[in-house]
């Protein structure tokens, strides 16, 4: 289970963004997996959950988004969503394809709270 | 008053990561060194490919192994008699990450490697979402294991740019077909080379040695081209 040093390593770029933005907490935490992301959405929350209440991330919440496995195919340009692991174009059935989304685990955007309307350091950049 | 602002990020959380990973990866490939991330379930024989793999070279390569550990040094000790080894233990942590590749590398002290190994931890999960600076992804698939592995491990598989089939001598002895197992992973990774080997007698090492070889040429060529191209 590799969820938790990934979940530490989320808490702590979300962490960076408070402070940049001289936010005073963080209230929502979005992130987006597919399934050739390498995590699994119920691990990643009890990571979470055990994790973030010793960070600035205190209070927080998680919003976990799952996304499809898309790709294009690199012969007839068609944008397909791979079912089951078959990587095959659906239109022509060329093996060449490029995966475009659902192989990362990625943060979309946090909900911080601020004292007045926020305006980023160079840092945040 | 406090209000709620919302920042947009939309980054891999591992960005930081792969960007030295790359960097890595380039350096490596500027001192001449092939770096090889080597991956299997527990017990599918990446040791002992890696001793057949030093044995057959001799002293005619320089070769060092980064082997990854949860717990003992057992198989740097296996090692350790035919190339320069480092443990790199992870005291119980599935799989490796950059940093302690990092510190395995300045154990070794030299860095004037041909080929540089990097057995990870057992594993067909977690590995398979690290990169360690690796030109070459390769994954080991026993005969004594099922056929059916590639489809259950997608995301190591669609990752890996070489599978090897290993324990070849025992495959007289189990239900494994070797054309099912390279035509599975074919249909997740189309591109990806397959070798069939017997560490113990030495079968399919030659092949394997002679690829490696040839990767290794290809990463100089490039060197060679990117070189001209900045003059």
């Amino acid at each position: 289970m590799h969820e938790a040093s990934l979940v530490r390593s989320l808490l702590r770029q979300v962490s960076d963004l408070l402070i940049a933005h001289n936010g005073q907490a963080v209230e929502t935490i979005r992130v987006e997996m597919g399934p050739l992301s390498g995590v699994e959405g119920p691990l990643v929350e009890i990571a979470f959950q055990q994790l973030v209440n010793d960070t600035l991330c205190r209070g927080a919440s998680l919003i976990i988004e799952e996304v499809p496995l898309s790709a294009v195919c690199r012969d007839c340009g068609v944008e397909i969503t791979i079912e089951r692991f078959r990587f095959r174009c659906t239109a022509c059935d060329s093996p060449r394809v490029q995966v475009t989304g659902g192989d990362e685990f990625h943060l979309m955007d946090v909900d911080i709270q601020t004292k007045e309307k926020t305006r980023p350091t160079q840092a945040a950049l | 008053m406090n209000t709620t602002t919302t920042i947009p990020v939309n980054r891999d959380v591992k960005a930081e990561l792969k960007r030295q990973a790359a960097e890595m990866r380039q350096d490596f490939a500027r001192r001449g060194t092939l770096v090889i991330n080597v991956l299997s379930s527990p017990g599918a024989g990446k040791t002992s490919l890696l001793e057949a793999t030093a044995k057959h070279w001799g002293d005619q390569r320089r070769m060092a192994v980064l082997v990854g550990d949860l717990a003992t040094d057992r198989d740097a000790q296996r090692l350790a008699p035919f190339c320069p080894v480092e443990q790199l233990t992870t005291g119980g942590a599935c799989h490796l990450e950059i940093p302690l590749v990092q510190r395995g590398l300045e154990k070794l002290g030299t860095d004037d490697f041909e080929f540089l190994f990097i057995e990870n931890v057992g594993n067909l999960v977690c590995p398979a979402s690290h990169d360690l600076a690796e030109h070459l992804r390769v994954v080991l698939l026993s005969v004594t294991e099922g056929d059916d592995k590639p489809a259950k491990y997608p995301k190591m598989f669609r990752t890996s740019d070489v599978v090897i089939v290993s324990k070849m001598d025992l495959l007289p002895h189990v239900p494994f077909s070797v054309e099912a197992a390279i035509a599975d992973a074919h249909m997740i990774q189309p591109d990806m080379t397959a070798f069939t080997v017997c560490s113990l007698t030495d079968d399919g090492i030659a092949d394997w040695c002679k690829y490696l070889d040839e990767q290794r040429q290809t990463l100089l060529a490039a060197n060679t081209v990117k070189k001209t191209a900045s003059q």
